[in-house]
C-alpha cells in the first residue's frame, strides 16, 4: 500500500495505518538521526518527536508532496532543535567529543571498529556540513530535494557538501601514513 | 551506487558507504512510540470551510463593498495595535533579536506590500520564509539597513499568512513582535500576519 493510501486511512480513522508508515521509515530515520546526533538517546528522542509531530500534523500534509520528504523535513528540524538544545545544556557531548578528539588518530582496521570510527569522523564535521553530507551521500537525495527540505539554496548546499568532502579528505591525508 | 558517489575520493566514499549501513535501534523505543501514538486523538484533515477561509485569494468586489470592507479592516487593525501594546514587546526591542511585521491597512482588497522587520545584529544574512513563498529561504532575502536591522517588502494577498525568519541559512526564528502560529509540525515556531486587517 502506498504512503498516500496509508495517510488517507489514518485520516479516515484507521490509526493502525500509521504503524505501517512508522515501520516503513523508522530505520531510515533512525540512521539519519544517529549519524547526525552521534548518540542513540538523542536519536531516539528525535524519532519519537518526529513521528508524533507527523501524526498530529497529518491533516496538514499535502498529497502533492512526497510523504518521505515531508517526514524528513520534520526529522531534520528535530535533529537541529535537539543539537541546539544540547549545546545550551550540559555540554556532555562536547566533553565526550573532546575526549575522542584528543585520542590519537589512527587508521581504521576496516572491521568491527568501523562504525565507531565513522561516527567519530562525522561528529568532527560542523553540523551543517554533516547534515548536507548525510542528506546527499547517505540519504542519496538530489540537491533540489535537499533545498526543499532544508530551505537552503542549491548552491549553498553544494558548497556545504564540497566542504564536508574536503574536510574528510584532509583528515585522511593526515592519518593515512600512520 | 550513484555516479556522484563513485566520483568521490575513495576514503570519502568509504565513509559514506559505512554511514549508509543500518544502525541498531532499541526495539522497545518503537514500541514506546506506538504506545504514545495510541494515546493521541485521531488526526483529521483541515475542514474544507476553514481551508477555504484561510486560503489567500484575490477578490473582486463592487466599490461600495470594498469601501465597507476597508473600513472594517481599519477597526480590526486598531484593535490589533492595542493588543501588541498590551503584550509589552515593542518592535524595536534590543538584541538578541526583535522584529515586527507591519501590515499596511488596505485601501482595497488587492495584494499589498507588507514590510517585515527583524533586529538581528549578529546575523550575516537573513531571509523571510512563509506559506506565501513555499518556505523557500532563497525567495525573499532581507536587506541589511544598518544597526542590525533587516527588512523586506513582500506583496501578499489578503488573508492569513504564516511566516518565519531564517538567520544565516539555518536558524529559524519566529517574529518576537507578532503572534505565534499554531505548531506547523516542522519543529520550528512561526508567526502569523493577517493581510487585510491586522496580525491576529
Amino acid at each position: 500500500m502506498s504512503d498516500a493510501a496509508d495517510v488517507q486511512r489514518v485520516l479516515s480513522g484507521d490509526v493502525d495505518a500509521f504503524a505501517r508508515l512508522v515501520d516503513r521509515y523508522y530505520e531510515r530515520c533512525a540512521r539519519f538521526a544517529v549519524r547526525m546526533l552521534g548518540n542513540r538517546d538523542d536519536a531516539e528522542d528525535a524519532l519519537q518527536t518526529t513521528f508524533l509531530r507527523a501524526y498530529r500534523s497529518l491533516g496538514k500534509y499535502q498529497e502533492r508532496d512526497k510523504f518521505s520528504a515531508w517526514l524528513y523535513r520534520i526529522l531534520v528540524n528535530q535533529c537541529r532543535s535537539i543539537a541546539a538544545r544540547r549545546n545550551q545544556r550540559e555540554r556532555v557531548f562536547v566533553r565526550e567529543e573532546a575526549v575522542l578528539l584528543n585520542a590519537p588518530d589512527r587508521r581504521p582496521n576496516w572491521s568491527g571498529e568501523d562504525e565507531e570510527f565513522v561516527q567519530r569522523v562525522l561528529a568532527e564535521l560542523d553540523p551543517l556540513l554533516r547534515e548536507a553530507f548525510l542528506l546527499k551521500y547517505v540519504e542519496e537525495m538530489s540537491y533540489e530535494e535537499m533545498s526543499t527540505l532544508t530551505g537552503v539554496g542549491v548552491s549553498a548546499l553544494k558548497m556545504r557538501v564540497k566542504r564536508a568532502c574536503d574536510r574528510l579528505r584532509a583528515r585522511w591525508e593526515r592519518i593515512k601514513d600512520e | 551506487m550513484s555516479d556522484e558517489l563513485n566520483s568521490l575520493d575513495p576514503y570519502v566514499q568509504w565513509i559514506a558507504s559505512e554511514a549508509r549501513l543500518s544502525v541498531a535501534v532499541d526495539p522497545a523505543a518503537r514500541t514506546r512510540l506506538l504506545d504514545a501514538l495510541r494515546t493521541e486523538p485521531v488526526p483529521h484533515r483541515r475542514g474544507r470551510v476553514l481551508a477555504w477561509l484561510l486560503e489567500p485569494r484575490p477578490l473582486a468586489l463592487p466599490p461600495l463593498a470594498a469601501a465597507a470592507l476597508a473600513a472594517s479592516a481599519v477597526g480590526i487593525g486598531m484593535l490589533g495595535g492595542l493588543a501588541i501594546h498590551r503584550d509589552g514587546r515593542p518592535s524595536t526591542a534590543q538584541p538578541p533579536s526583535a522584529g515586527a511585521a507591519i501590515s499596511q491597512l488596505p485601501d482595497s482588497i488587492a495584494p499589498r506590500a507588507i514590510k517585515f522587520v527583524l533586529i538581528a545584529p549578529q546575523a550575516s544574512h537573513v531571509s523571510l520564509v512563509g506559506d506565501f513563498n513555499g518556505w523557500n529561504a532563497s525567495a525573499n532575502p532581507m536587506k541589511a539597513q544598518g544597526a542590525g536591522m533587516w527588512t523586506v517588502f513582500v506583496p501578499l494577498q489578503p488573508g492569513m499568512h504564516t511566516y518565519s525568519f531564517v538567520i544565516d541559512g539555518s536558524h529559524f526564528v519566529a517574529d518576537p513582535a507578532a503572534p505565534i502560529a499554531p505548531d506547523d509540525g516542522y519543529g520550528h515556531r512561526s508567526s502569523v500576519v493577517l493581510v487585510g486587517g491586522s496580525s491576529l
